[in-house]
């Protein structure tokens, strides 16, 4: 499958978010209205610790994505209350349209004292048309679970076959190489299905096969249909030196599946026509595949996990 | 009004010369499992306290003489349970211990403890086997039961019981911090939840005790015993609000015939914080666990401090009806 990109469509630091946020525009995440698109987004903004946390936000881009009709001015979703898991921060919201109502499956993240956080995927509603949401409860609809014991994130919901399927990532460790650094964590793609959206049954098995090694940690899926055949895009890196060695950074990969539940890795098989620009050229993560009218798009970050903004795909033939 | 007869305090920590670090104070939370010459009592422990306060907290148990529960013939030198890994549940704490026997082997739900930045802890409930009730593992590195919907924090005080076929889980659950007198505290409340196998559980999803002492009101060890056609609920609460101040901290009674709708009746509870002034249990008594042998029933509860000091034994007069 052959792709062509479209350039960074959405720069922070050009943008009006600057002034009430310090950066990142991670995770951009696709809701088709009739006659815009509505992107949402999690941004930062530093605490007076010095630490960061994530609050959602959208900008509403032309069809053609050429021009920002109009964009997010005050909170889009509270943070969660004291000790509940999205505490500090939203990262990433994955919008769903459910019968008339707009649903978003959210990640949650609350500070650890061992190690750096854990989370949750949480639900909200919008009453507004995707202006704001309000979660429907203040737990989450999935946590953690005796064989997914930590960083339960990345929520994607679809409605196939009148079976909702969340793909997700769950922790399998913390670790670290030596004494003195951080430890860092290790996540792999699930999935679990659901009849109501809210009450979730785990599959309880990693569903994409490692590319790099037993530690490759894999992120965000997103799922389409195209004809009888579902597609996954996703990224993943190294465990270790993926913040500054881009060979270990964060990459798109993709798998394919006829039943949802085997998937076959084929990262091969997802190319870019261009070659790597300024802005993606060190990290490509958070990919987002929808559709408009009858192409398919795919939303990502580049450089930075996503500080500076996000881009554009689109794929040549289907 | 159910009439108990406090024997005496049968274990205190703090008096064992030699004993492990991690058993350095605190017994608490009592659960038993019933052997054929002995009486085995779970119990959790605390080392001392870190200078900034935080502690981890270790279940281990000893064994009653059945024929005479006064007397100890075994204390175990080691912890039932390992702490979990790293950035896991269970990492800092494995408080309250409940124990139940299966066909095959030994079932234990634990209350999982993990240290956050803005609450002091989180906690959730995890599972874990053993063939010779004195060494449990784990079944998996995750909770059994963990933050949900409309239990967003703190499950916690985990009660296992098998009635016609069916597992419950008692439990209590919070659902708001509050900050009172510069303390983060929070109301704790008694839910339920079953399942076939132990694994897989439907919730309750409601407080199934209502409040005495208002929404403020915290619950905890919520102990069911099935006796003479009705199941009857001994648990302990306080008030949120004042209780580092009064340390007051008490037993209540409830039952039910269903397991679902439960009828508060604390006027029948029938024992209290002793009155005399050196009782290691004249300020609170808390932590109930009531069990029966040879057709009589008895009760561990902590003494003051929440079990600092250790736990004693009651027995009832008369009938559970």
């Amino acid at each position: 499958m052959k792709w062509e990109k479209l350039g960074q469509i959405f720069d922070f630091d050009k943008s009006p978010f600057k002034k009430r946020f310090v950066s990142h525009a991670q995770s951009p995440q696709a809701l088709v209205f009739d006659d815009f698109v509505r992107i949402y987004f999690s941004t930062r903004k530093k605490e007076d610790n010095e630490l960061f946390i994530s609050h959602v936000q959208f900008i509403d881009t032309s069809k053609d994505f050429k021009k920002i009709v109009n964009y997010s001015e005050n909170e889009v979703i509270s943070l969660g209350n004291l000790g509940c898991f999205d505490e500090h921060g939203i990262f990433p919201i994955n919008p769903v349209r459910i019968k008339d109502k707009i649903y978003a499956y959210t990640s949650g993240w609350a500070r650890r004292d061992s190690v750096a956080i854990d989370t949750g995927i949480g639900l909200t509603v919008s009453n507004d048309n995707g202006n704001t949401f309000k979660r429907i409860g203040e737990g989450p609809v999935l946590s953690a679970t005796l064989h997914e014991p930590f960083l339960i994130l990345d929520g994607f919901v679809r409605k196939f076959n009148d079976v909702f399927y969340m793909f997700y990532i769950f922790g399998k460790k913390w670790t670290k190489e030596t004494k003195q650094d951080k430890s860092e964590r290790v996540y792999k793609i699930g999935y679990a299905t659901s009849i109501d959206g809210i009450n979730w049954v785990k599959a309880n098995k990693s569903i994409i096969e490692d590319k790099i090694d037993e530690n490759e940690c894999q992120a965000l899926p997103s799922v389409i249909k195209i004809r009888e055949r579902y597609h996954m895009y996703f990224c993943y890196r190294s465990m270790l030196g993926f913040r500054k060695d881009k060979t270990k950074a964060y990459r798109l990969g993709y798998a394919y599946s006829d039943d949802l539940i085997n998937w076959i890795r084929d990262d091969n098989n997802f190319v870019f026509k261009e070659q790597p620009s300024a802005w993606d050229h060190n990290m490509m993560c958070y990919p987002n595949v929808f559709k408009l009218n009858s192409e398919v798009y795919l939303l990502y970050n580049g450089n930075d996990f996503g500080k500076h903004g996000f881009g554009l795909a689109r794929l040549e033939n289907i | 009004m159910f009439k108990w007869k406090k024997i005496r305090h049968i274990f205190n920590p703090t008096t064992i010369e030699n004993r492990p670090i991690w058993m350095n104070e605190f017994a608490q939370a009592p659960n038993t499992l019933i052997f054929e010459n002995f009486v085995r009592v779970y119990f959790s422990c605390r080392p001392r306290r870190l200078k900034n306060g935080q502690f981890t907290t270790h279940s281990t148990f000893l064994d009653l003489d059945i024929k005479d529960l006064t007397k100890i013939i075994y204390i175990s030198n080691k912890p039932v349970l390992k702490l979990g890994k790293k950035g896991c549940f269970d990492e800092f704490g494995t408080y309250p211990f409940s124990p139940i026997k299966t066909n095959d082997r030994f079932l234990a739900f634990y209350a999982g403890w993990t240290r956050c930045v803005s609450v002091p802890f989180d906690i959730a409930i995890g599972i874990c086997e053993s063939k010779d009730a004195k060494v449990y593992k784990k079944l998996g590195d995750g909770p059994v039961l963990s933050a949900s919907l409309n239990e967003p924090f703190t499950i916690s005080s985990p009660k296992i019981r098998k009635f016609n076929d069916m597992y419950y889980l008692f439990y209590v659950s919070g659902s708001k911090w509050n900050l009172i007198n510069n303390r983060k505290e929070m109301a704790l409340k008694i839910r339920a939840a079953k399942s076939v196998d132990g694994f897989n559980w439907t919730r309750f999803d409601k407080n199934i005790i209502e409040d005495k002492l208002g929404l403020t009101e915290s619950q905890a060890s919520p102990d069911v015993i099935f006796k003479n056609g009705k199941y009857h609920m001994f648990f302990d609460y306080w008030s949120s609000e004042s209780f580092r101040k009064t340390k007051y901290r008490t037993l209540g009674y409830a039952y039910s015939k269903d397991l679902i709708n439960w009828t508060r009746e604390d006027s029948k509870v029938g024992i209290t914080v002793s009155q005399e002034k050196n009782a290691f249990d004249n300020e609170m008594i808390a932590y109930p666990h009531v069990f029966e042998i040879d057709k009589k029933i008895y009760m561990l509860y902590l003494g003051n401090e929440v079990g600092r000091y250790g736990f004693g034994l009651a027995k009832l007069e008369g009938e559970l009806t």
